[in-house]
């Protein structure tokens, strides 16, 4: 077993909704064509696709929260500039 | 509402009972968020650390450094990391270690910390925190992984538990004894996140107070309290979902005042909430609760704060 490889296909599965399709589609198959041994290929059927899709979807809110989070970084340098001043 | 604000006002009221007792080395503070800023700096008096997104500074200005420099000239500042994915099961590039080292060297705050968690694979970014397969050859190439970025920081990181909704697959250990083995092999401190194992308990149907005892307590110095909420799955199950937008949860309480109890070290609990933010008051009041989980369990402590076990 071969964590490393695991842990491509899981990220794979998590980020591309069409790869998860696929795997939904056929578990074995996509797994032995992303190179993975027979052993992880069963590892990976006692993921559960309610779990996946719940993980996926948190996921890409994450990516979208992250995006949006730069925009609020100034406004607490004017709160330090001002607590500057007032000190 | 009417609930959140019977809660505040009995903390507040058994709170202003316990600061009346001997000081403790232990701290609460809060997870610094521009949208809070003015409420903290409002009350430094209530906060006695802040914990600031060090990757939201990777990439700042020259005022926005000093801003910070600023701020942790006036509390303790701790840097949080969560791009590293250190406990990947291959090697870390520099490059996703050296933003932090930059940042350490000109904030030299009190302490950083990273995730057990990897957050790319095979060229792919998922985004943020994923669980690896729990082996025991993880644990060796995660380990690798937090001694060389402490050596590139120039200091060990505290190692943080995530919140997972998928039992990784090929996992040979349980999460307990996978998170102890990395701290040990690492010889690194853990940032015990408690609604983690709240949400980990709930969600792959484990006991959060026995997995708490199945860690090394010696290890923990810093502790996150946050909320989350249920939610249901396409199966129908129910599963509790660490959003950071909810007040902490009484259970979240009881582990940390299990925690002060059994842990050996001074203790630094945040709060963390990233969004749907309430007046600060209430935040405020969730530390003071925070403090006196501390203070109970401190009393149930059969050996006293910082004596060698």
């Amino acid at each position: 077993m071969n964590p490393a490889s695991l842990e491509s296909f899981l990220a794979l599965i998590y980020a591309d909704p069409a790869a998860r399709a696929r795997f939904k589609a056929d578990p074995a198959g996509e797994a032995q064509r992303a190179g993975l041994s027979p052993e992880e290929a069963l590892a990976l059927s006692s993921l559960n696709w309610s779990d996946l899709q719940l993980a996926s979807r948190s996921f890409a809110n994450k990516r979208r929260a992250k995006s949006l989070s730069k925009r609020g970084r100034g406004l607490w340098q004017r709160c330090l500039r001002a607590l500057r001043l007032a000190s | 509402m009417a609930v959140a604000a019977v809660a505040v006002a009995a903390a507040d009221a058994v709170g202003a009972g316990a600061e009346m007792m001997p000081a403790s080395q232990d701290r609460v503070g809060i997870g610094w968020r521009p949208e809070l800023a003015a409420g903290i700096l409002e009350h430094l008096d209530e906060i006695n650390a802040i914990e600031v997104l060090a990757d939201d500074f990777f990439d700042a200005h020259d005022r926005e450094i000093r801003a910070l420099k600023t701020l942790a000239s006036q509390v303790p500042v701790m840097l949080h990391g969560v791009a590293m994915g250190l406990a990947a099961s291959s090697p870390v590039s520099e490059r996703f270690i050296k933003p932090m080292a930059w940042l350490y060297e000109r904030i030299r705050p009190e302490s950083w910390s990273e995730h057990l968690a990897f957050v790319r694979a095979g060229g792919i970014e998922i985004g943020h925190l994923a669980a690896p397969p729990r082996t025991l050859q993880n644990v060796e190439c995660a380990s690798q992984n937090i001694r060389r970025a402490a050596e590139i920081v120039g200091a060990k990181p505290s190692m943080e538990n995530i919140a997972t909704l998928i039992v990784p697959p090929g996992s040979e250990l349980p999460e307990s004894a996978w998170t102890a083995a990395i701290l040990e092999a690492a010889d690194c401190d853990l940032l015990l996140d408690l609604h983690n194992v709240l949400a980990n308990g709930s969600n792959h149907s484990y006991n959060p107070a026995s997995f708490l005892n199945e860690i090394p307590s010696e290890r923990i110095r810093g502790i996150h309290i946050a909320g989350g909420r249920f939610i249901s799955a396409p199966d129908g199950r129910s599963r509790l979902l660490d959003d950071h937008l909810h007040d902490v949860p009484d259970p979240v309480f009881d582990l940390l005042q299990q925690t002060a109890a059994t842990c050996p070290n001074p203790l630094t609990v945040i709060l963390e909430r990233d969004g749907a933010y309430p007046p600060i008051p209430e935040l405020l009041g969730q530390l003071r609760r925070a403090r006196l989980a501390l203070t109970r369990g401190r009393a149930q402590q059969k050996v006293p704060l910082g004596m060698p076990v």
